[in-house]
């Protein structure tokens, strides 16, 4: 976990660091106004289209709230850009992604999670495997340097930018290249909320197919969740859980690519491979089971179940409109053609192979 | 004390989070929540 994802815990000290703390945490109001804002006003427009349609005897394209929210905060992103002001608070999208994964336990009882976790950690396997793979022998076609094909292959193999930064420290890989390889994920990310609904209906995928594969194939958190969502919401349910079964492998992959480097003399050694692990392991996915385990042994009754359910989709509005709101095409554009190439061609190819990894499990599991 | 260890990583802050208001709903503090 980077320092810039760590947040301070309140602690007494002198006036003076209590009062810069004070205004540490309200300098995140603004942009959560926004967050909150962006979010509501997707999820009115969609709730006006609905109503529009029923008072005019109109059947209207069902749009979900997750596209308003992820187009008004790219219009803002991308038009007047978002103010200082709001930056820090708009930052924390992140941190309620995070939350909305760990309440979204809720709505699986682990005998699902067991089943479909098996699955999607068997069909995370084999991703995993070939995209490193594939990512590897591209980004050497391309002459791209050794250690931004690592991170390129981490980001797209496991889980977006988080395996990046990861990875980065973990290799001693230059900032520049972990830059390139960040607005390469991002950029494909963004894309790929747009491409993978529309592929999904084209191609007739029923809910837990489509989910599983953007959850397989979608890089970036953020970004799978909001693909899964826009799709429906089991579909963004079972995006989240494939997902996470992808993030909770980091620490493996990061661990091997530590110890090739270490091996060549690039970079620092591991001394010990269990504390690496542990360190690397995503929290929240414990969380995530927590909630789960509470959810499945009776702790709460169903009203409340749906209570902590809503919780979760209200930390996901916030996210999405994160997601709209941080990606600036001005910012993106400015990666290298290269990396970029590299990684569009490999999302392509993963996105095909993980598209018949499903189309398989489909047919052999009926997800 | 480490100025790391003065920290929690944003993970275990969304854990946090989300296990205290799941307790709030779980003990009728927060009874409803609209969607």
């Amino acid at each position: 976990m980077s320092a810039s994802n760590a947040i301070p815990i309140p602690e007494s000290g002198s006036q003076t660091a209590s009062t810069s703390r004070l205004t540490g945490w309200l300098g995140l109001v603004p942009g959560l106004l926004l967050l909150a804002i962006v979010g509501y006003a997707g999820k009115f427009i969609e709730q006006s289209i609905t109503r529009y349609g029923k008072s005019h005897h109109l059947v209207l394209p069902n749009i979900e709230y997750v596209l308003w929210a992820i187009l008004i905060g790219l219009i803002i992103a991308n038009t007047t850009g978002v103010p200082a002001i709001f930056r820090r608070g708009v930052a924390t999208y992140e941190f309620w992604l995070k939350t909305g994964i760990v309440l979204l336990g809720s709505r699986f009882i682990l005998g699902d999670i067991a089943r479909l976790g098996g699955i999607s950690l068997a069909l995370v396997f084999i991703e995993i495997a070939l995209a490193l793979t594939f990512m590897t022998y591209l980004g050497r076609a391309f002459k791209l340097s050794p250690k931004l094909v690592s991170l390129l292959s981490v980001g797209s193999s496991v889980c977006g930018v988080s395996a990046i930064i990861a990875t980065q420290g973990a290799i001693e890989a230059d900032e520049e290249d972990s830059s390139y390889a960040i607005a390469a994920i991002l950029a494909l990310g963004a894309i790929s909320l747009f491409v993978f609904p529309v592929v999904g209906h084209a191609l007739h995928l029923s809910d837990h197919a489509y989910g599983v594969w953007t959850g397989l194939a979608v890089d970036n958190t953020a970004e799978t969740a909001a693909a899964g969502a826009l799709y429906s919401d089991t579909a963004g349910k079972v995006a989240v859980l494939t997902k996470t079964c992808r993030n909770a492998l980091i620490g493996f992959v990061v661990l091997g690519y530590a110890i090739y480097w270490a091996s060549k003399g690039q970079a620092a050694g591991v001394q010990s491979k269990g504390a690496f692990l542990w360190q690397k392991f995503p929290r929240f996915v414990l969380g995530f089971l927590v909630i789960s385990l509470l959810a499945t042994v009776g702790f709460f009754s169903k009203p409340q179940l749906l209570a902590v359910g809503n919780l979760s989709r209200w930390a996901f509005l916030l996210t999405f409109a994160g997601v709209g709101l941080r990606t600036s095409f001005r910012d993106l554009s400015k990666q290298g053609v290269r990396p970029f190439l590299v990684g569009a061609i490999g999302e392509v190819v993963i996105a095909l192979l993980t598209l018949g990894l499903v189309f398989g499990a489909d047919k052999v599991f009926h997800l | 004390m480490s100025a790391t260890s003065r920290y929690l990583s944003l993970d275990t802050w969304a854990v946090l989070l989300s296990l205290g208001l799941a307790l709030l709903v779980r003990f009728g503090v927060l009874k409803i929540v609209p969607w």
